[in-house]
């Protein structure tokens, strides 16, 4: 009977000092900025480009994927690393040029790692990411006595614990501050979803601006645990907004593109305008807190935050305006797309697909059509900027057929060279090939046969892709074959 | 996209919503909307800034915009 209490006491005692210690596990509090300052932190501008020329200027986009992602997305830059270019009379990597990387949660981490250590990457990121079994490792730290304890706080969610994983065995607990003091291109942007907009929340300190706070203080672990929350096996991350206590203004487009709200002209513009304003306002719907989840609620693709730069003024890296002063003749966006189109044997039976299969189709399906018309954006806006030339030309054309005293002399904005390229599944050849890639899970462990052979397969697409083709005759580039350089 | 040209009598940066965009008497590229068209320093031209909805136009119908130069 005495041992008993003694045991009922002993488990009565645990069971208090962990309710007691259950309160401890609270979210790691992004700083406040002091005071607003457009000419320092983390921004396109305050990169030096060094040997990095703007006239060519390429953009790579790293989707979604998990590890699938990441692994595909570390082969294309590992291939872009071994392309070789005529280059304002050098000879270079083609990965030398690269000015801008966007990415979305799997491809979130080869696009931190760059940032942070640059080539490094190459001699450590398999060991560090890829060939690991992160997925595994996750669950054992959120079932240790002190992952579960911190759990137990109601603003601490597992990619809190994900985000300090990711900080102490990938990242070496760099910040924001080391990649701002390597003031070197690519300004590598990582993209989450900002729940509840729905709105891609980039780790710009343009964005971390709106929320009054220093960037340079947040981990990329942390924005890579924001990056790739994916709903459901990983929680959303908050951040606080300290709006309205730094002397921010938002930009002069900004409070325009709102007034052009009702005359519908813009509606994008408008749209992009609005929200910003959600995370400004003090008065009369203060959002003291913001949660992100992963980016691909948003886009899966990371390609829209791009395409608003090619497409407007209004952006805070604006290759529109960097076209407009000329200072760009050939735009390359590469688009590492790793989505997947699994085989499933719905439709060989009469049952009624269950709730699960119903639900998962019923979140997959709109990301898919989604991730679809993100792809086609880039089309129309290479083919508008391809149809507004021929206009001229044929205009021009037509006139001077009429006589030499018809010739028109009309005036042109700058001209690019664009180059859409996209590395996707899709694009293999061999059927059977293909159909193993479009089945791959999503998932943060694969096994390392398979992340080689993405890593294989991501080499060879880009170097297949017809407008990669014309790039490298354009550039008088050697592309690398599968596992030799040029 | 829209298209614009800015016109002085002389070559100037032109700052479109507060960011330097391109030069006077060029073609500029935009997206649709209200913007705010200003010319760097110094202000000796008339209007100092204008605001237009710039719309509807196309690379062969440019808006134009005259800034002229003060005496």
């Amino acid at each position: 009977m005495v041992g008993m209490s003694i045991r009922l006491g002993a488990c009565m005692a645990v069971f208090a000092g962990a309710l007691l210690l259950s309160g401890c596990g609270s979210f790691q509090v992004n700083p406040p900025l002091a005071r607003h300052d457009p000419s320092s932190g983390y921004r396109f501008e305050k990169l030096e480009a060094g040997s990095n020329s703007d006239k060519l200027f390429v953009v790579l986009v790293f989707s979604g994927g998990g590890t699938r992602a990441a692994a595909l997305s570390y082969g294309v830059l590992e291939a872009l690393r071994d392309t070789q270019i005529q280059w304002e009379n050098r000879r270079i990597s083609l990965l030398d040029e690269v000015d801008v990387i966007s990415s979305i949660s799997g491809g979130s981490f080869p696009a931190a790692y760059y940032a942070l250590y640059g080539l490094r990457i190459f001699d450590e990121f398999p060991n560090r990411f890829l060939y690991r079994s992160i997925q595994s490792e996750l669950i054992d730290s959120t079932l240790t006595p002190a992952g579960l304890l911190k759990l137990g706080g109601a603003s601490f969610g597992r990619s809190d614990l994900a985000a300090e994983f990711y900080d102490r065995e990938v990242f070496g607990a760099g910040t924001y501050a080391e990649v701002i003091a390597r003031a070197r291109r690519p300004f590598v942007i990582l993209n989450a979803t900002d729940m509840t907009t729905g709105t891609q929340f980039p780790f710009t300190q343009d964005q971390f601006d709106l929320l009054c706070s220093d960037l340079s203080g947040i981990s990329l672990g942390r924005a890579a645990a924001a990056s790739s929350a994916y709903p459901g096996g990983l929680t959303p991350l908050t951040f606080q907004n300290y709006a309205g206590k730094c002397g921010y203004h938002q930009p002069e487009w900004v409070d325009l593109a709102v007034r052009d709200h009702k005359s519908r002209i813009n509606i994008r513009r408008a749209a992009r305008a609005e929200n910003r304003l959600s995370y400004t306002d003090t008065e009369h719907n203060p959002r003291k807190y913001i949660h992100l989840t992963d980016g691909g609620v948003a886009d899966n693709i990371g390609l829209r935050e791009p395409l608003t730069a090619i497409n407007s003024l209004n952006n805070s890296w604006s290759v529109l305006r960097l076209i407009n002063q000329k200072k760009v003749d050939k735009l390359v966006v590469i688009v590492v797309n790793a989505g997947t189109n699994p085989t499933t044997r719905r439709d060989q039976t009469p049952e009624v697909p269950g709730l699960v299969d119903t639900l998962t189709a019923a979140a997959v399906v709109p990301l898919g059509n989604y991730s679809f018309d993100t792809l086609e954006l880039l089309r129309q806006t290479v083919n508008e900027f391809n149809e507004s030339m021929r206009l001229v030309s044929g205009c021009k054309e037509l006139a001077a057929s009429k006589g030499p005293r018809c010739e028109l002399d009309i005036p042109i904005p700058h001209q690019i060279e664009f180059f859409p390229i996209e590395v996707a599944f899709e694009y293999i050849e061999a059927a059977d090939e293909r159909n193993w890639f479009k089945n791959l899970p999503t998932t943060l462990e694969l096994p390392r046969e398979t992340v080689d052979k993405l890593r294989k397969v991501g080499q060879q697409i880009l170097n297949e892709d017809p407008e990669f083709k014309r790039l490298m005759e354009a550039l008088h580039g050697c592309i690398a074959l599968a596992g030799q350089h040029c | 996209m829209e298209f614009v040209i800015v016109s002085y009598p002389i070559r100037r940066p032109v700052y479109v919503d507060g960011d330097l965009s391109g030069y006077t008497n060029e073609v500029l590229q935009m997206d649709a909307g209200t913007h705010k068209f200003t010319l760097a320093p110094p202000e000796d031209c008339d209007p100092i800034f204008c605001e237009v909805m710039v719309k509807g136009t196309t690379v062969l119908l440019p808006m134009k915009i005259a800034f002229i130069k003060k005496w």
